[in-house]
């Protein structure tokens, strides 16, 4: 556990007397009650005391392994020289505590790093040096299942806030010597444990290197969630594209592992991130693997065109009943004006009107206290949708479209793609109710032209369409079936491309 | 949107040397799906204008409607007899080189009557006057082939090319014209006043010059392969009647020029089914189905004969396009013969062949009239 976060008071060193420590340790901490500080007698005579956070060790485990071990200690039975200072800590460590994360540690900061990562920390009298020991017993939440990303098939597992468990949770997925973890802390005062895991050799080493250099460049006080490092490792801040993605489903982790992407996992969130993320990877869901190859394909498919009505469908509708009124079969542009007949404001205003009373609604959604939802669910639906045409104030028409752009942002199995979509419509609306057609195909292309621009840690945004890789195709739009994705996605493998060794075998005779 | 008054029919008279255009408006309200039922107003209604041009009197309709009539959608032009028979080109330059429109609405003559009177009538079923007048001159053109939809650039098209007249449908008040205009036209059954397609009106060039009855529209319709479906009758030897139901048609009409002589040869495949048999007949037999097809084939080239006659002498107006039709297979020829077209057209000799088959005799064999009658 090596990082330059902690090294910012090296100058203080611990002493060898352990009352001095003891005292150094209590006031850096401001005399908190939360340290325990527990002084015994080892050995029939030599002092020493064990410090530890309250609440964040296992008690059992401490007295088993820690208090027990070292209280049952006979003078007679010490197997070494009794002569306190660092070779006694060492042989406690060797013979005598039987916990299996033991190191010596001899800098304050580390220490504390450790105190407050749930370790116990014992210190000798006479020995300048301390001992951490992993006794960690937070109490967590269970592993539960997905909340944001879930599926009709598949694990029912997601990560949790705990750093050691969601690395767990990975490694029970691939069990390969390949599969490397490098752990670092990140945040000058919350000291936050990020890891970065990969399979050593299918990804692309230039594209670890460059996930370490980014991590290694952050200098902020604290990492509370791994959208402070997303927001902090993206190649462009000024995009509205997601160009990191993010999964709280083990599987989708491992799956982008296998693929030889990057994962970021960070203490304290379920959510671990994953790199490089490509636009076609925001509309891969684990479920496309899990259900046959044609059901996969269709549900891909339907994505891609949600993802489209959710970006369009508004701005579409605006240009056409503004501007474009001679595209609409006659039959249904009389049905649509009659609709519009006595609706005070032009279409733009209107769309306007209800999607912000749409967006209102579903960030008081997401935000309000669950005692209340019904009440907001009934007042959101029956005034603002029933009453609102039967006022007159919008029609009916606008309503269908609003509620069919944001049925379909939701198809979209990525949140961040979601509200980029959400955003994009805002502006897409403008300009169809400025320049109609014209104005959104405008829009349109620049933003396909934005897209070809991104990198996300240099790998083009848009492949395989922009580059164009035709091996690749077979997991994008479609989802061909496994016998025919012999290989791993050529982006980030160079070394290791082969997911199948061999073409399966032609089955004959069916 | 509802800024625009959609306006879904045009009528265009010529007044006095100016012309008048009426415009039919849709009133989206009163004509959606789920009207209330409170007002009882008309589903259209009607804004007109007189000006020495069209464009003029298009935007002088602004002087008394409340929205800008918007012509996209557009689904009939009626034009006025009199109209018509003064020429119809410099009225299409416009409909032709404006942006706003679409060039797929129909295009038809008012028979005895004014143009915008037509457009007056109230209808039912569809509410919309325009689009009944549209989808009934699409049904009838697929299903009875007397009726003849020209769209915009197929009559432009017709205008243009050597050798062809065009030939648009004609539209009849049928009833009295008043009691059409009102709302109670619509409340009976048989409503008092209707629209009917009848006739086809002959131009040359861009003159309307006279009509075609019922009959000798059907011959040239045949003769233009317009016709998809239609029914015939045939006569049976021992009297009455049974009726063909023409299923496929395919008309090549070819010219050549023999020793300086254009000739036309018109060939006609036909496909039918026995839709219906009133009369004492075995269609089992197969010496029956071979007379029948031989009866057929009489009629239609009797029908198509009938039809060339009466353009021949009547009109003396190359309606068929056979000036085209030579001019296609021998361009060198038609050039010497086009000064005097019309004159050597009057006396071209068509031949018409028709080669009719029988495919099928419906879900039944022999009519049970035969059974009934024991």
């Amino acid at each position: 556990m090596s990082t330059n976060a902690v090294n910012s008071d090296t100058d203080v060193h611990l002493l060898p007397c352990l009352d001095d420590n003891i005292a150094m340790i209590q006031s850096a901490l401001g005399g908190s009650p939360d340290l325990i500080v527990k002084g015994f007698k080892w050995g029939d005579q030599w002092r020493a005391a064990l410090l530890f956070i309250d609440g964040m060790v296992d008690a059992t485990q401490m007295h088993e392994m820690i208090v027990e071990p070292l209280l049952s200690l006979r003078k007679d039975d010490v197997p070494f020289e009794p002569s306190p200072g660092i070779d006694a800590l060492h042989a406690l460590k060797d013979h005598v505590l039987s916990a299996a994360n033991v190191s010596v540690v001899d800098q304050p900061a580390l220490l504390f790093n450790s105190m407050f990562s749930g370790d116990a920390v014992l210190l000798l009298d006479g020995s300048a040096s301390a001992l951490r020991i992993d006794v960690f017993g937070i109490e967590e939440r269970p592993v539960g299942e997905p909340i944001t990303q879930s599926v009709i098939r598949g694990p029912m597992e997601a990560f949790t806030e705990n750093y050691r468990k969601n690395v767990v949770l990975i490694r029970r997925r691939i069990k390969d010597p390949n599969l490397w973890i490098e752990s670092r802390l990140i945040g000058k005062v919350t000291k936050t444990q990020v890891g970065i895991m990969y399979l050593r050799n299918v990804a692309d080493d230039k594209i670890v290197q460059e996930v370490r250099q980014r991590l290694d460049r952050i200098d902020i006080d604290g990492i509370l969630e791994s959208g402070y490092i997303e927001e902090l490792i993206q190649d462009r801040t000024i995009t509205p594209f997601p160009t990191l993605n993010n999964s709280e489903r083990p599987d989708a982790v491992a799956a982008a592992l296998l693929e030889g992407r990057v994962a970021i996992v960070v203490d304290g969130t379920p959510f671990v991130l994953t790199v490089p993320g490509l636009f076609v990877h925001f509309f891969q869901s684990v479920e496309d693997y899990y259900q046959r190859a044609d059901i996969g394909t269709l549900l891909r498919v339907i994505r891609f065109i949600s993802f489209f009505i959710a970006m369009l469908a508004p701005s579409f509708y605006i240009a056409v009943s503004t501007f474009h009124q001679e595209m609409l079969p006659t039959g249904l542009l009389i049905n649509l004006a009659a609709q519009r007949e006595g609706v005070p404001f032009p279409a733009f205003i209107e769309a306007l009107l209800m999607e912000v009373t749409y967006e209102i609604l579903r960030e008081a959604g997401v935000r309000m206290p669950r005692t209340v939802g019904q009440a907001v669910s009934i007042v959101g639906t029956l005034v603002i949708g029933q009453a609102a045409v039967d006022a007159g104030i919008v029609s009916a028409a606008m309503v269908i479209i609003v509620s069919i752009t944001a049925i379909a942002s939701y198809v979209i199995p990525t949140a961040n793609m979601s509200i980029t979509v959400r955003m994009i419509r805002f502006v897409l609306m403008g300009l169809s109710a400025s320049f109609g057609m014209y104005g959104m195909l405008i829009g349109i292309i620049g933003m396909v032209v934005h897209l070809c621009t991104l990198r996300s840690f240099g790998v083009p945004y848009m492949l395989p369409f922009g580059p164009f890789v035709m091996s690749d195709q077979k997991d994008t739009l479609f989802r061909l079936p496994w016998s025919r994705m012999i290989m791993r996605p050529s982006l980030m493998n160079h070394e290791n491309p082969r997911r199948q060794r061999k073409k399966p075998a032609a089955s004959k005779g069916e | 949107m509802n800024t625009l008054g959609i306006q879904l029919g045009t009528a265009i008279d010529k007044k006095d040397g100016q012309y008048q255009v009426a415009v039919q408006v849709v009133d989206p309200a009163e004509v959606a799906s789920k009207s209330k039922g409170g007002s009882k107003r008309v589903p259209v209604t009607m804004y007109h204008a007189t000006a020495p041009t069209i464009f003029e009197a298009y935007r002088k309709l602004t002087t008394t409607s409340p929205r800008k009539i918007y012509a996209s959608h557009i689904r009939v032009l009626v034009l006025g007899e009199s109209l018509a028979r003064d020429g119809i080109a410099k009225v299409l330059d416009l409909l032709w080189r404006d942006t706003e429109l679409r060039t797929d609405f129909y295009i038809m003559v008012a028979n005895g009557t004014e143009a915008k009177n037509v457009l007056k009538i109230l209808t039912p079923l569809e509410d919309i006057p325009a689009t009944k007048l549209y989808k009934s001159l699409d049904t009838s053109s697929k299903a009875w082939a007397v009726t003849n939809p020209f769209t915009m650039d197929q009559l432009i098209e017709q205008l243009v090319s050597e050798g062809r007249n065009p030939v648009l449908t004609g539209i009849r008040i049928i009833g009295d014209q008043e009691k059409g205009e009102k709302q109670s036209n619509v409340e009976s059954i048989d409503p008092a006043t209707q629209l009917k397609f009848s006739k086809l009106a002959v131009f040359r060039e861009d003159r309307l010059i006279g009509w075609l009855n019922e009959e000798e529209s059907k011959g040239y319709n045949y003769i233009m392969g317009n016709v998809k479906s239609t029914v015939g009758h045939v006569s049976c030897p021992d009297g009455g009647y049974l009726d063909l139901e023409g299923i496929y048609f395919d008309t090549e009409v070819k010219g050549n020029v023999k020793n300086g002589e254009p000739v036309i040869e018109v060939k006609m495949k036909t496909l039918g089914n026995i839709a219906d048999v009133e009369c004492d007949i075995n269609v089992e037999d197969v010496k029956t189905i071979e007379w029948l097809e031989d009866e057929e084939e009489k009629k239609l080239t009797m029908l198509m004969r009938k039809s060339v006659e009466v353009v021949q002498k009547k009109f003396k107006v190359d309606a068929f396009g056979f000036g085209e039709a030579i001019y296609r297979s021998n361009p060198k020829a038609w050039k010497k013969l086009k000064p005097d077209w019309e004159e050597r057209f009057s006396r071209l000799k068509v031949n018409i062949s028709v080669d009719a088959r029988i495919q099928g005799t419906g879900t039944v064999t022999n009519s049970i009239l035969g059974d009934v009658r024991e």
